[in-house]
């Protein structure tokens, strides 16, 4: 099956200073795939490549099948883009947004910008420049899914919505991936791409760090674990054990972080005597700021 | 072409458009209208042929229909005013856009890099067509009050100012493109513009740069005496030809630019 997007050895530099690095990605059609990473990191320069908005400095983008770079405008008949830091023409009205981008697109019909505006509650009537910050990204977010696109490339999408529409939106994610679309989003935030995203991708300074199903993700997170044992014990068997780390020993309390089975760690500490265990789940949080901090040279196996 | 960004960018302007052409026009109003007043007045004369006069704009008889129009309107304001308008939306056509953050919309349409360039200039175009239009009525009424000029005249030098201002226009647009900076780009153009206008004024006064006249674009639209002599086939050719290159080279750097 054609990959919805797919990027081989993407990369970009501005002088010395590399935005992008060797960035391999493939989405499947119907997923939403969420790209996650600080600000910074190389998120919207990845974006605009897909759009052909800016040229790679190598490696080469395919978007829906297409060479983004070669098939421009055959690729955004198909695309709907919404860019991060959404700006858009003070003096005009939504509606009059909306009117210029759908005849633009040859859209004759326009129920799904008026079943989206009336969804989203969108102010169509007042000059752009009038409007808040969330008002302006609803009217955004339809003129990026009002021509029922194949594939929407979403840089940064419900900043400036409210928790409500926020949920609207995942809601819309859901119906879209629903019917076979494609989504490519960007965040920097961790729980809206958890809510939203099928996969996930880490960059951190232009490299893709971790890439894995938020499930796969959670599974390679560490379990903190806290052990008392009714006497000192020797760490060395423990930290010789596959994915253990000792993080704190004071005598016969001792606390690991765990990634990987725990059957192995569970059988070396039962042969120590132990006195209580307390076990707290995968901290995703934990892992995203780890890889947010730690240098990229950690990767997380593809779990597929 | 279903992406109708000419339209579009007609439509945001269409404010600074109408204000450019309503004060032109009413100043060539006010200048026609006095020309009367002016026509027998031999101190007026006595200005002429000074360099002080060229560095205005002002060439040949002032007193004369021909002479009048070029030193208060063809020589000096009305270019100027056309410079603002099409200098300014030269600047603000590609590099303003990216700078503000709206020609990422636009490029993210099914619309070519070259066809945008192109719709540009064409709303360049009807921008100045318009100033221009509403100049070349304003001195059609002018012969209502006593100034002798041709119809056919009058439109040609019109014509040639506009084809000057579309020059200027599509070189800040080219530098725009390049350099994605719409300061860079007016200021750039600018410069050119009005070393441009004084090569062009001064070559008739100061002999040591009367060789360097032909790099003027003023020269070939209004400095060589056009309002009397007509306006050559030399003078619009190379006037097209400019503004070709210059929309050539604006499209060429377009295609390659990096957008925000």
């Amino acid at each position: 099956m054609t990959s919805a997007v797919e990027t081989f050895g993407l990369t970009k530099r501005y002088g010395s200073v590399t935005a992008v690095s060797d960035l391999n990605l493939r989405i499947e059609p119907g997923q939403v795939f969420g790209l996650l990473g600080p600000n910074g990191a190389g998120k919207s320069t990845t974006i605009r490549m897909l759009l052909a908005l800016q040229r790679p400095t190598e490696g080469r983008v395919s978007v829906l099948g297409l060479d983004a770079h070669a098939d421009t405008v055959a690729v955004h008949r198909r695309i709907g883009y919404l860019p991060g830091d959404l700006e858009l023409f003070p003096r005009l009205t939504g509606r009059e947004h909306i009117s210029w981008f759908a005849r633009s697109r040859g859209l004759d019909d326009h129920s799904l910008a008026g079943h989206l505006v009336d969804r989203f509650q969108v102010v169509t009537d007042r000059p752009v420049r009038e409007l808040s910050k969330g008002n302006r990204q609803k009217i955004g977010l339809v003129l990026a899914f009002m021509h029922r696109p194949e594939l929407l490339v979403l840089d940064e999408p419900t900043s400036g919505l409210d928790p409500l529409m926020q949920r609207e939106f995942e809601n819309l994610l859901q119906e879209t991936a629903g019917e076979g679309r494609t989504v490519f989003l960007s965040s920097h935030e961790l729980d809206e791409v958890q809510r939203s995203a099928h996969r996930v991708g880490i960059i951190r300074e232009g490299r893709l760090v971790a890439e894995d199903t938020v499930a796969g993700l959670r599974r390679a997170a560490p379990r903190k674990m806290e052990i008392l044992f009714r006497r000192p014990v020797d760490q060395a068997e423990l930290c010789s054990l596959r994915g253990v780390t000792v993080t704190a020993a004071d005598g016969p309390r001792v606390t690991l972080d765990v990634t990987g089975e725990i059957g192995p760690v569970l059988r070396v500490i039962a042969s120590h005597d132990p006195v209580d265990l307390t076990s707290r789940p995968a901290d995703l949080d934990e892992l995203f700021l780890g890889f947010y901090r730690q240098p990229p040279a950690k990767k997380v196996p593809n779990a597929g | 072409m279903r992406a109708n960004i000419t339209r579009l960018d007609l439509r945001l302007r269409r404010r600074s458009t109408a204000g450019y052409a309503i004060g032109m026009a009413l100043y060539s109003l006010i200048i026609v209208a006095l020309y009367p007043s002016f026509k027998n007045s031999a101190s007026l004369d006595s200005l002429s042929g000074s360099t002080a006069a060229a560095l205005f704009g002002v060439t040949g008889k002032l007193t004369s229909p021909g002479g009048w129009l070029n030193g208060n309107i063809y020589g000096n304001f009305f270019p100027l005013i056309m410079l603002l308008l099409t200098i300014g939306y030269g600047a603000a056509a590609l590099a303003g856009q990216d700078e503000d953050g709206t020609l990422a919309l636009i490029a993210a349409l099914p619309v070519r890099r070259r066809a945008m360039v192109f719709q540009k200039a064409w709303a360049m175009a009807a921008q100045a067509l318009f100033l221009a239009a509403a100049v070349t009525v304003c001195v059609v009424i002018g012969r209502g009050f006593q100034l002798a000029v041709g119809v056919g005249d009058a439109v040609a030098i019109s014509v040639a100012l506009m084809l000057m201002g579309l020059d200027f226009g599509l070189i800040t647009m080219a530098i725009g493109a390049v350099t994605g900076r719409r300061g860079t780009a007016l200021g750039v153009a600018s410069g050119l513009a009005a070393a441009s206008y004084l090569l062009s004024s001064l070559a008739s006064t100061i002999s040591a740069i009367r060789p360097g006249r032909y790099l003027s674009l003023f020269y070939w639209s209004v400095g060589n005496d056009q309002i009397i002599q007509g306006v050559s086939l030399g003078d619009f050719t190379v006037l097209i030809v400019v503004g070709l290159c210059a929309l050539a080279a604006s499209v060429a750097a377009f295609r390659k630019a990096d957008l925000n």
